[in-house]
């Protein structure tokens, strides 16, 4: 299903450059390499659309800005890494099938065997495996270590049996890696493994979830005495929950990263353009809070992408930024829909202009504070480990 | 990256430093004892702020000043703010600003102060209005001069430059008015008072009073949250701790993140006033901060009102000295809405990508 792409290591070790050299050297290379017309898009794009940029990449060698150099990566430190992200998004780069590059690669770079990192790391690079998450399931969502999708030993094989739910772009993978009860008997958290399973595996079924805004990016994925060989757990037995949630250190500055509501905020001016309102006092009001709610997201957002630089660890206090950003995101959304007038009812994008969908915009915006922690756990985070508000 | 930890390591110690005329958590007795009195702070405390050289905190050394930028400002006004310290270092740093080298030596010791008076009008940041300076006499009105009962002498705007004038000079009328936070505001009429022509432009002057402003209101709101939280973890009601409801834990953590944005944005203001001279790009971040604190600041206070219950609503309680201040500070030196507005018509849009 997947052309392996010619994937290659770049010779160069760009931790010897300065930072303003490496940012225009990435710029460059981006406004030369990006195909221009998957810039911006306004959905997640499935692998058939965004695979050209995952090849140009991997011919590159820049898939994995963050994995050693002698597994394939860029071995870049923090503050590049951070460089390479900034110039993506000014460019309107979208996201390719990343989960191997961002969970996979690092998960089996950590805590992989000899014989794993030698099979696996050199495909997720060409781009032969494909990978999706499977992590949620219908009873676990929040509450992720109550997870029940179950692996019994059985020989030399784990058999499977449960359901994943929420698994992004299933339907485009080969490889899915997912969190499976491995212990009933422990406690929730100290019974959870990390299991590889190609998606091909006889017993497995997948199927679309449609989306409030139409789009078939999430799966349901079925696994029906499922069997793989035991090899392909990852790490020690009953350590996967551990090994997960150190893997999710870093989301949360991406999620709570400024670039969404910029995006937001640059469609609500074209809108109150088209609609005649710009001009408005009471809309100009309106507009100019959002603009400073953006403008002290950014500098918040500064501070964490500084301790990132530094090489330290993020708190829990970054829960505040991804509460703040996706909070913000859907009020500038609001804010389109209402000023829209009946064209917030249209299924399709006004006059044709895709960057002219509010009612598109707003349904995108919904998952925002869901995906990733929702804003509730993400406020009971900060209220136990940052304000250390009491239990009972 | 060791320039950077000197300053910072520069800025805990200001920062500590303080905690001499404020300190952490420290009770607000002091502070009670001065409200609603005249001049409403402490001339012996005010000598021992002078003493520590935070006056003249930002002027050149040569003019016995200290040389340091507005974070280290910013960084010791927030701890003034935490202990709502009245005396008046916020208008006579600004009046610093803009006298002249042969002036200073009485201010900056603590001998004599002197309050700029340069509003006209209400929510205004107008900083010259239509007072006139002729022939070494001055004529006109100003209001809202912050702890005015303490002045010795006035800085007053006029137009194409300022007027020293002294406050039992004739032709001075000075009418107090209490403000809810214990302190006063004056209005200032000067009908041919002699002054003594002075020149400049308090314009940016009037941009670091703003900031330093903001970054008050910070310490103040930060101060207010953190007693809210101690009385959060340990109030209890049907059996358990208040701070474990979830209702008002989820309200914490958004007046924390209120906090947490304040920060960020009176940090990156004070940042930009120590790097950049173009005045709309200092305009720009001094309102960006000015208005985040000015409505923060109010919505954290007021909070912290409701999450202390009956208790909050009594004058004993200390949490409402908070309020009151906030009361008093988010509109001076410019509300939120004419921040916001000013914000709009100086910030470029693609200054904001």
């Amino acid at each position: 299903m997947n052309s392996p792409a010619a994937s290659a290591r770049d010779p160069q070790d760009y931790n010897t450059l300065d930072d303003d050299t490496f940012r225009i050297t990435v710029r460059r290379w981006v406004e030369a390499n990006y195909p221009p017309e998957i810039r911006n898009p306004p959905k997640r794009l499935h692998w058939h659309e965004n695979k050209v940029w995952f090849f140009k990449l991997s011919e590159k060698g820049w898939l994995a800005p963050s994995w050693p150099r002698e597994f394939g990566g860029m071995g870049l430190s923090s503050s590049k890494q951070l460089i390479m992200i900034e110039e993506f998004e000014r460019h309107g780069c979208c996201r390719f099938n990343d989960h191997g590059v961002i969970m996979v690669g690092p998960l089996l770079i950590q805590h992989g065997t000899e014989a794993q990192k030698q099979h696996f790391l050199p495909k997720i690079l060409s781009g032969e495996y494909i990978w999706c998450q499977g992590y949620s399931e219908p009873n676990a969502g929040s509450d992720l270590a109550a997870l029940r999708t179950e692996a019994v030993l059985d020989g030399d094989h784990y058999v499977i049996n449960g359901q994943k739910i929420w698994t992004t772009l299933a339907m485009d993978a080969n490889w899915i890696f997912c969190l499976v009860r491995t212990d009933k008997n422990a406690k929730k958290q100290e019974g959870i493994s990390f299991l590889l399973i190609p998606m091909d595996t006889p017993g497995i079924t997948v199927r679309p979830i449609i989306t409030l805004d139409m789009h078939d990016e999430f799966c349901e994925t079925f696994f029906d005495n499922v069997r793989v060989p035991r090899e392909n757990l990852v790490g020690q037995v009953n350590k996967g929950w551990t090994m997960a949630k150190a893997l999710l250190g870093f989301e949360r500055i991406f999620l709570g990263a400024p670039k969404q509501s910029q995006y937001a905020l640059a469609r609500l001016k074209q809108l109150a353009e088209r609609m005649g309102v710009w001009e408005d006092e009471s809309f100009q009001d309106r507009y100019v809070r959002l603009r400073l709610d953006i403008a002290d997201l950014r500098e918040l957002h500064a501070t964490y992408v500084e301790i990132v630089r530094r090489g330290e660890t993020l708190g829990p206090d970054v829960s505040q930024l991804k509460t703040w950003q996706t909070e913000l995101f859907q009020r500038i959304t609001e804010l389109s829909l209402e000023i829209a007038g009946e064209n917030a009812a249209l299924l399709d994008p006004m006059e044709g202009n895709r960057e002219l969908h509010p009612s598109g915009l707003y349904l995108q915006a919904r998952p925002a504070t869901i995906y990733g922690g929702s804003n509730e756990i993400q406020r009971n985070i900060v209220a136990k480990n940052v304000l250390e508000l009491p239990d009972r | 990256m060791d320039a950077a930890e000197d300053r910072n390591e520069s800025l805990r110690m200001l920062r500590d430093s303080a905690a001499a005329i404020a300190p952490r958590g420290g009770d607000l007795k002091r502070i009670r004892d001065l409200r609603f009195s005249e001049p409403g702070f402490d001339r012996a405390v005010w000598r021992e702020i002078c003493a520590m050289g935070w006056p003249g905190l930002r002027l050149a050394e040569d003019v016995g000043g200290s040389g340091l930028g507005m974070r280290e400002f910013v960084a010791l006004v927030e701890e003034l703010g935490a202990g709502l310290v009245p005396e008046p270092l916020i208008p006579v740093a600004m009046a610093a600003r803009l006298l002249p080298a042969d002036h200073l030596a009485s201010v900056l010791s603590g001998e004599r102060i002197v309050i700029p008076a340069w509003q006209e009008r209400p929510n205004s940041l107008d900083a010259v209005g239509g007072t006139t300076l002729s022939g070494g006499k001055v004529t006109g009105k100003k209001m809202f001069v912050p702890q005015a009962a303490g002045a010795d002498a006035f800085l007053v705007t006029v137009q194409g430059g300022l007027a020293l004038v002294q406050r039992d000079a004739p032709g001075v009328s000075l009418v107090l008015e209490q403000t809810q936070d214990g302190g006063n505001f004056g209005t200032l009429s000067l009908d041919g008072a002699p002054a003594e022509a002075i020149a400049g432009d308090a314009s940016d002057a009037l941009e670091e009073a703003a900031l330093a402003t903001s970054a008050y209101l910070l310490g103040a709101m930060d101060r207010a949250f953190a007693m809210t939280l101690d009385y959060m973890k340990t109030r209890q009601q049907f059996g358990r701790t208040i701070g474990s409801f979830q209702a008002l834990q989820h309200r914490a953590v958004d007046l924390k993140i209120q906090i947490s944005l304040t920060r960020a944005s009176v940090e990156a203001a004070a940042a930009t006033l120590d790097s950049v001279t173009v005045p709309a790009l200092r305009q720009s971040a001094v309102s960006r901060a000015k208005a985040r604190a000015a409505e923060a600041s109010m919505l954290v206070t007021k909070q912290c009102i409701q999450l202390s219950g009956g208790i909050g609503y009594t004058d004993a309680y200390d949490v409402g000295l908070f309020l009151r201040k906030a009361m008093v500070l988010s509109n001076l030196y410019g509300s939120a809405a004419l921040h916001r507005a000013r914000y709009a018509a100086v910030t470029p849009e693609q200054d904001d990508e």
